[in-house]
């Protein structure tokens, strides 16, 4: 794929998005020499309260980028990381990849349905018809989209203090 | 358009609408006829006086939020400026009043639609009685959080229709109330006491402007447009009421508002008396849309104030996660959604709006003082666009307007809000006191001058300063022989910070084993005697230090994850560990551990290759960046702390731009007395020439994955292993983890 691969944006919208999509992306970015431009749009209302504080979603934003510098970093991918503010997420994406004359956009459709394609505008359909540059779909891992990466609240492993006073509750789960 | 503009596109129109938007629905829509039966002909005084109130507030939050156009607002500004103490107090009234107030907002919005549809006066589940106008609040709440959980940017722009729809409408009805209104229909007033405590009630309906502030960071040009929006919305409010509400009392015979049934809509039915059926649909159809938006603006505007709590940690941040499909604030919104729930099940109207009302006086009251503290402390970075006129006699007068209208409240509902009050502090003291690390600009501004200010000024500023700066370095030890190099560094950083040592001894045990077993077993797994000595051991070489010490046994299955998870759950500001073979068992198992970890660490990390404990000369190689900041840090307290000698590396293609970056960046970090090497050439070989002559090398991670890379044996830098002497290894925290959020 070549030059396709010599600059591509990768639209992030979330760090389990992130994820996916460096996963699927970086080697062939990598084996093809080239370099990715991260991109997290921010939806904007257009002059009116948006879903949540612009700072708010700059925070948001930078924990996306870490998981894509991060997995830049260990694929040996050159990354640059914008957050675009657009009314319109595929335009957004458009706007960044004409900024930094992307070759290509690459991403990862994240598992949808109707429903929520219908709450949520369906960005996948919105990045194919819109397109004024190459446009690349990959598959995601192996593993279905992890996209909550805070639903398992894994139980404080760590025991502390061996407290004269706890009671004796042994548990022989351990008889094999 | 710039960045900037493309992040900060609320418009002077929308910034107004807000404001106008949350008032509007509750002071027209459904008070008009508590206030008129209460206060008879004084009602239109009810209403100015509150506004007056209002707008004394509204030029201080004006100020205050050209100064500090930050998400959240007023909560933002009263933690500024008067600390967390009364931060958490206005951030739990800002938003527990928000949620009373959008409760209040959808009982008048269950009495449209129960005027609109036309319903039974109340439905029986079982043994449960609701009245049909709760059913249907209970509803549309629980229709608006889902919609704003799920995020429609729509409702947004919605919002300028709607209001500009409404003024429209208002205007109309007063014109038609002005044509017909007498003199002699005005009902007999009840004099100044119902008059003020009216004032207390119909106060709800000035709650809009500060949330305004909330949302100022996205606001276009905030120092101009801010102001306006904010002043312009209440003296818009305050006409749109007088008139509405001389409309109402001159233009029908007196006693026709005490007439009505219960169900029946006052200005709805002086607008069909008026104006015909159309007039009636149209009020009907305008309180329908004001009632909604103003709890959709209340909505989004909690989420504002709990994000700026969050990130002070007064609450926490784990609150404000981003939905990563719907990008909202879903469990800030959830959970202020469940609040307006439980409410609604709970109140009456009276009840809910004097709690909004008497929350928000609150608030103001302190938004007043806060001003006052600003300008008189005058830090510098305090910059108002807009200023108060009459300082100070303006703000003075609205923080006693504020707080005097509280007394004039039902008592049962100023008990209750002293109970949150009351609340709010026990939770400063309880929970956020120990991890909030902000201080506000008044106790800065006693303290600093302890010596001219009166001693209990003193004390009580001390007393109630946050300590969510305890500074607390987590070591874990496994091996008795690095424990004493370990803690000694460790005690270095915490003495530096005024800080804590947290000694870990780490307790292997095989994966089969359960770590509950293990903890009641736990001589079978490590020699008893030996744990107990080590932890001794590390308390004693800690202590002699000067730095408080404490110590636990934490059993571990995967060393390096549990080691993090510890650190974690101990709180740590810093981890210090060793490394090698047999620091922490085999590190080839850790790899998943690390994973997780390498994205975001919430702790800056430091790892010692020991090959003996010798500070003497201490060799620090940088390149400038966040991690050697950290490893600079490490310098200044071996240096402080064992009085060694730093030298500082830099290698650059010219000697000369490479001494001058030296210089300056020694200088900015309190460095200026260490040496300064300035090498051209190869990175790793000027790094091992200089560390011959050294007893310590400290080396900050050039790149994110530090811990990664040591971890899977992949590290870059070599030279760390060809080296003789011991080797510090510094990686900086990264904003927050996964684990902070979820424990917050």
């Amino acid at each position: 794929m070549g030059d396709l691969l010599e600059r591509v944006v990768l639209p992030v919208a979330s760090e389990g998005d992130a994820r996916d999509t460096c996963e699927a992306v970086l080697p062939y970015v990598a084996d093809a020499g080239g370099e990715v431009v991260a991109v997290h749009v921010v939806e904007k209302a257009g002059g009116a309260i948006d879903k949540a504080g612009v700072e708010q979603r700059e925070e948001y934003a930078a924990d996306v980028f870490a998981v894509v510098t991060d997995a830049c970093d260990d694929a040996g991918v050159p990354c640059e990381t914008e957050v675009v503010f657009a009314t319109d997420i595929a335009d957004g994406v458009f706007d960044a990849a004409r900024d930094h004359d992307a070759s290509a956009v690459a991403f990862t459709p994240r598992e949808s349905s109707r429903w929520l394609d219908l709450l949520t505008g369906d960005d996948t359909r919105n990045l194919v018809k819109r397109a004024d540059r190459p446009v690349l779909a990959f598959p995601a891992g192996d593993e279905p989209g992890d996209d909550d990466d805070d639903d398992e609240d894994g139980a404080d492993p760590t025991a502390s203090a061996v407290a004269a006073d706890d009671p004796p509750t042994v548990e022989d789960d351990d008889d094999e | 358009m710039s960045e900037d503009d493309l992040a900060k596109d609320l418009g002077p129109l929308a910034a107004l609408t807000i404001g106008v938007g949350t008032m509007i629905g509750a002071g027209i829509f459904v008070l008009p006829r508590q206030a008129i039966t209460e206060a008879g002909s004084f009602a239109v005084v009810s209403f100015l006086l509150g506004g007056g109130i209002a707008l004394l507030t509204a030029l201080s939050a004006s100020e205050l939020g050209t100064a500090m156009p930050r998400s959240g607002g007023a909560y933002y500004y009263v933690n500024h400026a008067l600390g967390p103490l009364f931060g958490s107090i206005a951030g739990w009234a800002n938003w527990l009043g928000l949620a009373f107030a959008s409760a209040f907002y959808m009982f008048g919005f269950g009495q449209y639609i129960g005027n609109i549809v036309g319903m039974p006066d109340a439905f029986v589940f079982g043994p449960v009685v609701v009245s049909s106008v709760k059913l249907v609040a209970l509803a549309g709440a629980a229709l608006f959080v889902a919609v704003n959980y799920v995020g429609a940017k729509e409702t947004g722009r919605l919002q300028n229709v709607i209001v500009v729809l409404l003024v429209a409408i208002l205007a109309v009805f007063t014109t038609f109330g002005a044509l017909n209104a007498e003199t002699a229909n005005l009902p007999a007033s009840k004099g100044f006491g119902p008059m003020l405590t009216t004032t207390g009630i119909i106060f709800v309906s000035y709650l809009g402007f500060v949330q305004i502030t909330s949302v100022a960071e996205e606001i276009k040009d905030p120092g101009r447009n801010l102001p306006r929006a904010v002043i312009g919305s209440v003296l818009l409010v305050t006409v749109i009421y007088a008139f509405v509400l001389v409309a109402m009392s001159a233009a029908v015979d007196p006693g026709f508002i005490a007439s009505l049934g219960d169900d029946q809509i006052a200005v709805v039915e002086v607008a069909a008396l008026l104006m015909g059926p159309i007039g009636a649909a149209a009020l009907l159809f305008g309180g329908l849309l004001a009632t909604a938006s103003s709890a959709n603006a209340s909505i989004l505007a909690s989420s504002r104030i709990n994000f700026a709590m969050g990130r002070d940690n007064i609450v926490t941040p784990s609150l404000n996660e981003i939905h990563p499909r719907f990008s909202t604030p879903y469990r800030s919104i959830a959970v202020t959604g469940l609040l307006i729930l439980a409410f609604i099940a709970a109140g009456t109207v009276e009840a809910l709006a004097t709690m909004g009302s008497v929350l928000h006086l609150i608030i103001y009251g302190l938004l007043n003082v806060a001003l006052i503290v600003m300008r008189e402390a005058d830090p510098a970075d305090y910059d108002p666009d807009f200023e108060v006129p009459l300082y100070p006699f303006t703000p003075i007068l609205g923080m006693l307007t504020s707080f005097a209208l509280i007394a004039f409240i039902s008592e049962t509902i100023i008990a209750l809000s002293v109970a949150l009050v009351a609340g709010a502090v026990l939770w400063y003291f309880l929970y956020a006191r120990s991890r909030t690390g902000k201080q506000g600009i008044l106790g800065q501004y006693v303290l600093s001058r302890a010596d001219e200010m009166p001693d209990a000024a003193v004390s009580a500023a001390s007393g109630v300063q946050p300590d969510g700066g305890d500074y607390r370095v987590v070591v874990p030890l496994a091996n008795p022989e690095t424990e004493k190099d370990l803690i000694s560094l460790g005690a270095a950083a915490a003495k530096a910070n005024g800080g804590r040592v947290v000694a870990l001894h780490i307790v292997q045990v095989p994966d089969q084993t359960s770590l509950a077993y293990a903890r009641d077993h736990l001589e079978q797994f490590t020699d008893a005697a030996e744990s107990e000595q080590l932890l001794t051991d590390a308390k004693a070489d800690a202590e002699d230090f000067g730095v408080p010490v404490e110590t636990h046994t934490v059993l571990s299955h995967r060393s390096f994850e549990e080691v993090f998870d510890a650190a974690e759950s101990h709180d740590a500001d810093v981890l210090v560990m060793g490394w090698g073979e047999d620091s922490h068992g085999s590190p080839g198992r850790a790899e998943s551990a690390v994973d997780e970890v390498a994205g975001d660490l919430p702790y800056d990390v430091l790892v010692m290759k020991d090959r003996g404990f010798d500070p003497s000369r201490v060799v620090l190689p940088t390149a400038g960046g966040p991690d050697t900041d950290l490893g600079a840090a490490v310098a200044r307290y071996l240096r402080d702390q064992f009085g060694s000698e730093v030298t500082l590396l830099h290698v650059a293609d010219d000697p000369d731009e490479g001494e001058a970056f030296l210089e300056e960046w020694a200088a900015a970090r309190d460095l200026e007395d260490a040496e300064t090497r300035v090498e051209t050439g190869d990175v790793e070989a000027a790094i091992a020439a200089a560390a011959e002559d050294a007893t310590m090398l400290v080396v900050g991670a050039t790149e994110r994955g530090l811990l990664r890379r040591l971890v899977t044996g992949s590290l870059v830098l070599d030279v760390v292993d060809k080296v003789d002497c011991s080797v510090v290894l510094a990686e900086k925290e990264r904003s927050k983890s996964v684990l902070e959020r979820l424990f917050g």
